[in-house]
């Protein structure tokens, strides 16, 4: 019994030595803090860290209801473990949710920014592409704004108009330049039209000239907010047209004076003016005649073409009846049409007044029209000049019809550009000419202030019409 | 000075051949006809033979129709000149017609245009001159 005693006082000092040992282990790891005192340590104080607070608060509670210290201190310290695993967890968690938010938000971020940077990249690019481009081109290019300032202009324009950008860029083009020309390229018209300008070096006194194509730019409203002018040297160029036209000039005065003294020798023997003939001499000196006057006229017809490409085609207008005109032509193609047995045939309609025209020229015409006519008829056919008024007699109209072979309704809209000749049947191997005879025709009654056009079916003949305006007086 | 003196015609042209057919057109016409191959020329002849009348060319070397007109205008006010002009609407026709000139003769035309062009302006000048 005795021994049982001591066992229990020995339990009893055993746990005691326990207890105070504990709680002195507590003592030390609750001295983290060195200023925390052991009296304030209770579960309320606002210095301990949260989760010593729950375990003493926990540690308090549970000490009310069970039975040791140790014990209660034991399960305080499990419940505060547990809560505290499930809170870091949880913070864990949020933290982690937190961060991935975020860096979702940045990346998008990012990624926009680069997108951004890549176009702005691209564009600034672009346009330093373009002003490559702009600055490289061989033609000048002048942009001015609205007020005729200018916005651009690039070095080839620069070296064109003898300027320099920086005197240039914001000011109007014309400051401080005496040329006038120039003002069209600042305020000019709103159209499209090339404009050519003459400009004399200031360096070496030289002339040039500049084509300019302007184009008025507009915003998407329509207004107009300046124009851009594209300038390019056509001096070597109006250089050639001139020698080209001197040399076709030239060329053609050439080839007619042998001409000329051929005609007029054999004018002078054809009239007998040297002497008698016999009737074979005559026949084969008109054959001779007959065709030097077909090689004048395909000469003629050089020249001529030669002054109208540098619209230098002049009418010399005079008053008189048309019929003369017709009756000229008529006599003058007479002999080539019995060849062939064809018919000429005239109608003039009565009281026709007298016209301005330029005889030589509308003769000129006639014989064109009369002479394809009778060209493409085949013999024992008939061609009829006709002349009446039209439009309620405001103007004259003159038409040439043949029973001919006709034009093909492909032919019809080229019949009178330069160089076009028919293909088909209407290229017989003695039917040529220049291809040019037809344009000169419509040049000549152009000139005159007139319409001419054609109107045929294949095989139906064709009817050539021309108008001369009647100048009222 | 006899009515049937000839009236003496000089014909201005670079090119023999035109000359020569001109000259024997005008002389088979009863013309009296003297010739110059360019303006020097022909400006001796007008000094040194009072032709009546002169038919010129414009294109010629040494010294052309123009300018040949402009000098003989400068001494001679009356003698009737005719211009022979290459081809229609020839630019320098209208230059001549400025120095003073009686008509003009198309090289391409016919002889007998010529002549009565020369009939034409000698009738109006003798009337002029009376």
């Amino acid at each position: 019994m005795s021994s049982l005693m001591w066992v229990y006082v020995l339990t009893g000092i055993v746990s005691i030595a326990i207890a105070l040992l504990l709680v002195r282990l507590t003592h030390i790891s609750a001295q983290v803090n060195p200023e925390t005192e052991p009296t304030k340590l209770k579960g309320s104080d606002p210095h301990l860290p949260a989760s010593e607070r729950l375990q003493r608060i926990i540690n308090e509670e549970i000490g009310k209801v069970a039975g040791s210290a140790q014990r209660s201190r034991e399960i305080g310290k499990l419940i505060t473990n547990v809560f505290t695993d499930e809170l870091n967890e949880k913070i864990e968690q949020n933290k982690l949710e937190l961060r991935q938010k975020y860096e979702s938000v940045i990346s998008r971020k990012t990624e926009n920014e680069e997108i951004a940077w890549k176009k702005y990249k691209k564009i600034v690019n672009e346009k330093k592409q373009t002003e490559a481009v702009i600055r490289s081109i061989a033609e000048g290019l002048v942009v001015v704004d609205a007020q005729g300032k200018v916005v651009m202009i690039n070095p080839a324009a620069e070296k064109l108009l003898g300027v320099s950008r920086q005197d240039k860029v914001g000011k109007t083009l014309t400051e401080d330049m005496r040329d006038e020309q120039l003002v069209s390229l600042s305020q000019g018209s709103p159209d499209k039209e090339d404009k050519e300008i003459e400009l004399v070096s200031k360096q070496d006194e030289t002339k040039k000239v500049l084509r300019a194509s302007t184009a008025v730019i507009e915003n998407e409203n329509g207004q107009t907010i300046g124009m851009v002018s594209v300038l390019s040297d056509i001096t070597k160029q109006k250089e050639l047209d001139s020698l080209k036209s001197a040399f076709v000039a030239n060329v053609s005065h050439e080839l007619r004076t042998p001409l000329v003294a051929i005609d007029k020798s054999l004018t002078l023997i054809l009239e007998k003016e040297a002497g008698d003939l016999s009737q074979t001499q005559e026949q084969f000196l008109s054959i001779a005649q007959r065709n030097l006057k077909r090689l004048s006229a395909l000469i003629n017809d050089l020249l001529d073409l030669s002054k109208l490409e540098a619209g230098k085609m002049e009418v010399r207008r005079k008053s008189m009846a048309i019929n003369n005109v017709i009756q000229e032509v008529i006599d003058s193609l007479n002999n080539w049409a019995k060849s062939k047995n064809i018919t000429l045939e005239k109608k003039i309609e009565d009281m026709l007044p007298d016209v301005q025209i330029d005889p030589d020229r509308l003769a000129q015409v006639l014989t064109n029209l009369v002479g394809n006519a009778v060209k493409f008829t085949p013999n024992d056919g008939k061609v009829t000049l006709e002349a009446k008024f039209s439009d309620g007699k405001k103007e004259l109209e003159v038409s040439v019809r043949d029973t001919g072979i006709g034009i093909a309704p492909e032919d019809l809209p080229k019949i009178f550009s330069k160089f076009y000749q028919c293909g088909g049947e209407r290229m017989i191997s003695d039917v040529n000419g220049t291809g040019i005879g037809l344009s000169i025709a419509k040049e000549i009654v152009e000139l005159h202030g007139g319409r001419i056009w054609v109107e045929s079916e294949k095989g139906q003949g064709a009817r050539f019409i021309f108008t001369i305006p009647l100048i009222s007086g | 000075m006899g009515e049937d003196k000839k009236i003496l015609v000089l014909v201005v042209d670079d090119q023999a051949d035109f000359r020569e057919l001109l000259t024997f057109w005008l002389q088979s016409k009863g013309y009296a006809v003297i010739t110059a191959e360019n303006g020097k020329m022909a400006i001796d002849q007008i000094k040194a033979k009072s032709p009546d009348i002169m038919f010129i060319d414009l294109r010629m070397p040494v010294m052309d129709g123009i300018e040949a007109i402009k000098a003989i205008r400068e001494f001679n006010k009356e003698l009737p000149i005719i211009i022979i002009s290459s081809y229609i609407d020839d630019p320098r026709v209208k230059e001549a017609v400025s120095y003073g000139i009686s008509g003009e003769f198309f090289k391409g035309g016919d002889f007998k245009d010529g002549l009565s062009l020369l009939e034409t302006i000698l009738r109006t000048h003798k009337k002029l001159k009376r």
